[in-house]
C-alpha cells in the first residue's frame, strides 16, 4: 500500500465504465460493457481476481476471511472541498463475513504441498451442463480459456441415515439396483408426464400439467401423483434443490411451486447429456470456480477493458454543478472519472450522496435477509470410495430435528487440480437466519461426513450417528467455517453487484447480472453475436 | 501442458514481456509472416494457434497474447496455467524492458510448471543503433537461466525463414522456433491425463 503513490498514473482517466471488484458478476459486466464498446475500468483492491468468487491459496484464503471477518472502526465520511467543480466523499465497507473458525490439524503436511490447493471462497457451487453460466460461457468464447469435469454422482441423505444414490438418467433409473420395480414405474412416469409437458410438439391440452398443479407447492403435486417418499426427496432436494423443508405448511413462499420444480427438473435434465464427454449433469472447472472470473476479464480485457489490481477506490467524487456521481479516487491519489460505476457488495455509499438504488428482482431476493453459512473440510478420505467428485444433499430435519435448510456438501478431489492428487475439498453449505443457527448445521454436516469415513461401505449399510468415530482426526487435516452476508444487486448511477448466494450454480446471479446491464445499457445487446465472431484472429483452421 | 496422441501434440506457449517490447509483432510474424510497422497494445487479439510439422509429429501451438493485462501488473494465474512454453521478449533498446524480463523470468519460475520451456527474446534487432541491452550480457543471463536465448527482429525477419518461403509454406520457423520445439520435446512435457469436458 505505502508505494501506491508511486503507481503509475492510469491513462486515460476517463471511462464509459469503472468497475471495482473481480468478482464473476462484475467481471461478465466488464466483458459485456466492453463487448458493447464501452471504455471500462476493471480495478480491484486485492492481488488476485475473483472477490468474493475467487478461488485462493490456503493461507490466502486464512488471511482474506480473518481480516474480512475484523471489525471495521466506522470513520465518518469526510468531504473534502479541494477541488473546484467537484467533492469527494470516502468511501466506507462494511464486513460481509463473521463468525470465521479455523483448524489446521496436519500444518507441516499443508505446508509441504502449499501450492497445490485451489480453495473456493463461496462453494460449494457447480454449473450445470444447460445452465445460464455455461450457455454465457459459450456464447462469449471463453471456453478456450476453461476446462471442466464432470461430477461424477449424487447423493441424497435420506431420514434412516443412508446415501442414496440420485440417479440422473432414464438410464441411471433403469440399472439403479435401490429401486424397486414399482418406484422404477412410478418414477418414469412421473418423468414421462414432465417430459411431455415440457415438448413444444405436444399441445394438447391432456398432455400438460393443469395451470393449478402449476401454481400449487410442488411438493404437493408429487404427493398427488402417489410418488414414494424417497423419491420426493430425490426430486425435491437433490434435483430441485430446494432449501427449505417442502412439507412445512409454515415455510409460505420458500414452498417451490410446481412450475419452478418443473423447470429446475427441465434444467436438470437437458445437462444429461448435453456434452458427449460429460457424464452427469453437473460441471467443475479445473482448478476452480475462481477460473470463471479470470476467464471472462481475459475476455473483456481482449476487447479493450483495462485492468489494475492492487488498486483500493478511497472515495467518490461528487460534481458540486448537479450532485451527480462524477468518477472514484484511487488509493494511489489520482482521480478517475466516468459516466457510471459498478461497486463491490463491501462497501457503503455515504448519505452524502443521494443515491436512488432499485433492487434487482434476482430470483434470491426471497433469501436476501438470510445468511449463508460455509464450511471447508481438507481430508485425505472420500465421502464415498472410489469417488473423487460427488455431490450430497442432507435435506432439511435429516442432520437433526432443528436442520430448518438443506446442506448441500461437494466434494472435489485432486483430478480438478484444487489439491494434491490424495487429497479431497469438501465444501459445505447452508442458509440460515442467524450465524449461529448456521454453523449449528454446517457442523452437523461435518461431523456426519466425518464418519462417513470411517464407515467402510457407506452405499450399504446404514450409519449410526452415534459411532464413536475415534481416529477421524487424521484423516480430516483442515477446516474452515464461517458465515457470509447475502446482498442483492442494486441499480443506479452507482449500482451494486450481489453476494455469492446460497443456491449450488450461478443462474441467480447470472440473472441479477444480466438486468443489471441491460438497465445501465438500455440499448445494448447483451454479449451480441459478432462478439465471437472476430474473437480468434487465426484459429488454425487455415494452416 | 502438452498433449501427445497420434503425434499431434498440443502445446500452451504464452508471451511475457514490457508492454510494447514487442510480443504481439514477434507472434505476428510468426503466424502470418507479416509486419505491422505502428502495432497498436495489444487489443482484440489474444489468442493465435500455429501448427508445426517437426519430424514425423505436429505441434499445435495455442500462442496466448497478454491482451494489455501486463501493463498494470495484472495478469491472471490463469494465463501461466499449464503452459508448456514462454517466451519472453524485451527490447535490445530498452534496458528497463530487459530488467522487466528478468522479473517476468522470476515470476514463471515460481507461478508456472517446472518443465516449462522458456525462451529469452531480444527484439527489434533491425534498431542495432540504438542497442542498449548487450547481446552478451542477455546470453549469459540466459544460460545461467536455463533459457533459450535469441536475438529476433519481427520486422527483417532476421532469424525467421525468408519470407517468400513463409508464404509458399505458411509456416515457418527460424531456428529459434525449432529450438523450441525440440525442448519441448527432450523435456517430455508430461503427457495430459484428465479426462476433460471441453467444447
Amino acid at each position: 500500500m505505502s508505494d501506491l503513490s508511486q503507481h503509475p498514473l492510469i491513462d486515460p482517466s476517463t471511462f464509459d465504465l469503472i468497475v471495482v471488484g473481480t468478482g464473476l458478476p462484475q467481471s461478465i459486466l466488464a466483458a459485456a460493457a466492453s463487448a458493447s464498446g464501452k471504455t471500462v475500468l476493471h480495478l480491484d483492491p486485492n492481488p488476485y481476481y475473483g472477490g468474493h468468487f475467487a478461488t485462493l491459496p490456503l493461507h490466502d484464503l486464512t488471511s482474506f476471511l480473518n481480516s474480512a471477518s475484523a471489525p471495521l472502526l466506522p470513520s465518518p465520511p469526510l468531504a473534502s472541498y479541494d477541488n473546484q467543480d467537484y467533492v469527494s466523499v470516502d468511501l466506507q465497507t462494511r464486513s460481509l463475513y463473521s463468525d470465521v473458525e479455523i483448524s489446521s490439524y496436519a500444518p507441516e503436511v499443508l505446508q509441504e504441498h502449499a501450492r497445490k490447493f485451489n480453495i473456493d471462497l463461496a462453494g460449494p457451487r457447480v454449473l450445470f451442463c444447460a445452465d445460464k453460466c455455461i450457455d454465457a460461457v459459450l456464447k462469449v468464447g471463453v471456453n478456450q480459456y476453461l476446462e471442466f469435469k464432470s461430477i461424477d454422482a449424487s447423493y441424497l441423505w435420506d431420514q434412516n441415515g443412508k446415501l442414496v444414490n440420485v440417479p440422473g438418467s432414464r438410464a441411471a433409473i433403469f440399472k439403479d439396483k435401490s429401486l424397486s420395480l414399482t418406484e422404477k414405474n412410478q418414477l418414469m412416469r412421473f418423468f414421462k408426464l414432465v417430459q411431455k409437458h415440457l415438448d413444444p410438439a405436444e399441445d394438447g391440452e391432456s398432455s400438460k400439467i393443469s395451470q393449478e398443479d402449476l401454481d400449487t407447492p410442488f411438493s404437493d403435486f408429487l404427493n398427488k401423483l402417489r410418488l414414494p417418499q424417497k423419491m420426493k426427496s430425490i426430486i425435491l432436494y437433490a434435483i430441485s434443490m430446494a432449501d427449505s423443508d417442502q412439507n412445512d405448511n409454515d415455510i409460505g413462499q420458500n414452498r417451490l411451486l410446481t412450475k419452478e420444480g418443473i423447470a429446475r427438473l427441465a434444467l436438470y435434465h437437458t445437462s444429461i447429456g448435453r456434452f458427449q464427454n460429460a457424464q452427469g449433469a453437473l460441471l467443475y472447472p479445473i482448478y476452480g470456480q475462481g477460473e470463471l472470473s479470470q476467464a471472462f476479464c481475459r475476455r473483456a480485457a481482449v476487447k479493450g477493458c483495462l485492468y489494475v489490481l492492487r488498486m483500493p477506490v478511497v472515495a467518490l467524487l461528487k460534481d458540486k454543478s448537479n450532485e451527480q456521481y462524477k468518477g472514484v479516487r484511487l488509493a494511489s491519489g489520482q482521480d478517475i472519472f466516468s459516466q457510471q460505476l459498478v461497486l463491490d457488495p463491501c462497501f457503503i455509499v455515504p448519505q452524502l450522496f443521494k443515491l436512488s438504488l432499485e433492487s434487482l428482482q434476482d430470483v434470491s431476493s426471497r433469501d436476501v435477509n438470510r445468511k449463508v453459512a460455509r464450511g471447508i473440510c481438507i481430508t485425505k478420505h472420500s465421502i464415498v470410495s472410489d469417488v473423487k467428485n460427488c455431490l450430497l444433499v442432507y435435506p432439511p430435519k435429516t442432520l437433526f430435528p432443528e436442520q430448518v435448510s438443506s446442506v448441500r456438501v461437494l466434494q472435489i478431489g485432486g483430478n480438478l487440480a484444487v489439491c494434491p492428487e490424495d487429497m479431497f475439498v469438501i465444501y459445505i453449505s447452508t442458509l440460515c437466519d442467524s450465524a449461529n443457527q448456521g454453523k449449528e448445521m454446517v457442523r452437523a454436516a461435518m461431523n456426519s461426513i466425518t464418519l462417513l469415513f470411517v464407515s467402510d461401505c457407506p452405499d450399504s449399510s446404514s450409519v449410526d450417528q452415534d459411532t464413536n468415530a475415534e481416529g477421524k482426526d487424521l484423516d480430516l487435516l483442515w477446516s474452515a467455517l464461517y458465515v457470509q452476508e447475502s446482498s442483492v444487486g442494486q441499480f443506479g448511477t452507482v449500482s451494486f453487484t450481489p453476494m455469492p448466494d446460497g443456491s449450488l450454480n450461478y443462474d441467480d446471479l447470472l440473472n441479477a447480472t444480466f438486468e443489471l446491464f441491460q438497465k445501465m445499457y438500455p440499448n445494448e445487446e447483451l454479449f451480441p453475436e459478432t462478439t465471437t465472431a472476430g474473437d480468434h484472429q487465426d484459429d488454425g483452421e487455415e494452416s | 501442458m502438452a498433449t501427445s496422441g497420434n503425434k499431434n501434440i498440443n502445446a500452451k506457449l504464452v508471451l511475457l514481456g514490457d508492454v510494447g517490447a514487442g510480443k504481439s509483432s514477434l507472434v505476428l510474424r510468426f503466424v502470418k509472416g507479416q509486419f505491422v510497422e505502428f502495432q497498436e497494445s495489444t487489443i482484440g487479439a489474444a489468442f493465435f494457434s500455429q501448427t508445426l510439422a517437426v519430424n514425423d509429429a505436429t505441434v499445435k501451438f495455442e500462442i496466448w497474447d497478454t491482451a494489455g493485462q501486463e501493463r498494470y501488473h495484472s495478469l491472471a494465474p490463469m494465463y501461466y496455467r499449464g503452459a508448456a512454453a514462454a517466451i519472453i521478449v524485451y527490447d535490445i533498446t530498452n534496458q528497463g524492458s530487459f530488467d522487466r524480463a528478468k522479473k517476468w523470468v522470476q515470476e514463471l519460475q515460481a507461478q508456472g510448471n517446472p518443465n516449462m520451456v522458456m525462451a529469452l527474446a531480444g527484439n527489434k534487432s533491425d534498431l542495432l543503433d540504438s542497442r542498449k541491452v548487450a547481446a552478451e550480457d542477455a546470453q549469459t543471463y540466459a544460460q545461467e537461466n536455463g533459457l533459450f536465448f535469441m536475438e529476433t527482429s519481427a520486422k527483417s525477419a532476421a532469424n525467421q525463414r525468408d519470407c517468400r518461403e513463409c508464404n509458399q509454406y505458411r509456416i515457418q520457423p527460424g531456428w529459434f522456433w525449432t529450438d523450441l520445439l525440440k525442448g519441448l520435446q527432450a523435456r517430455h512435457v508430461a503427457r495430459r491425463t484428465w479426462f476433460l469436458v471441453q467444447f
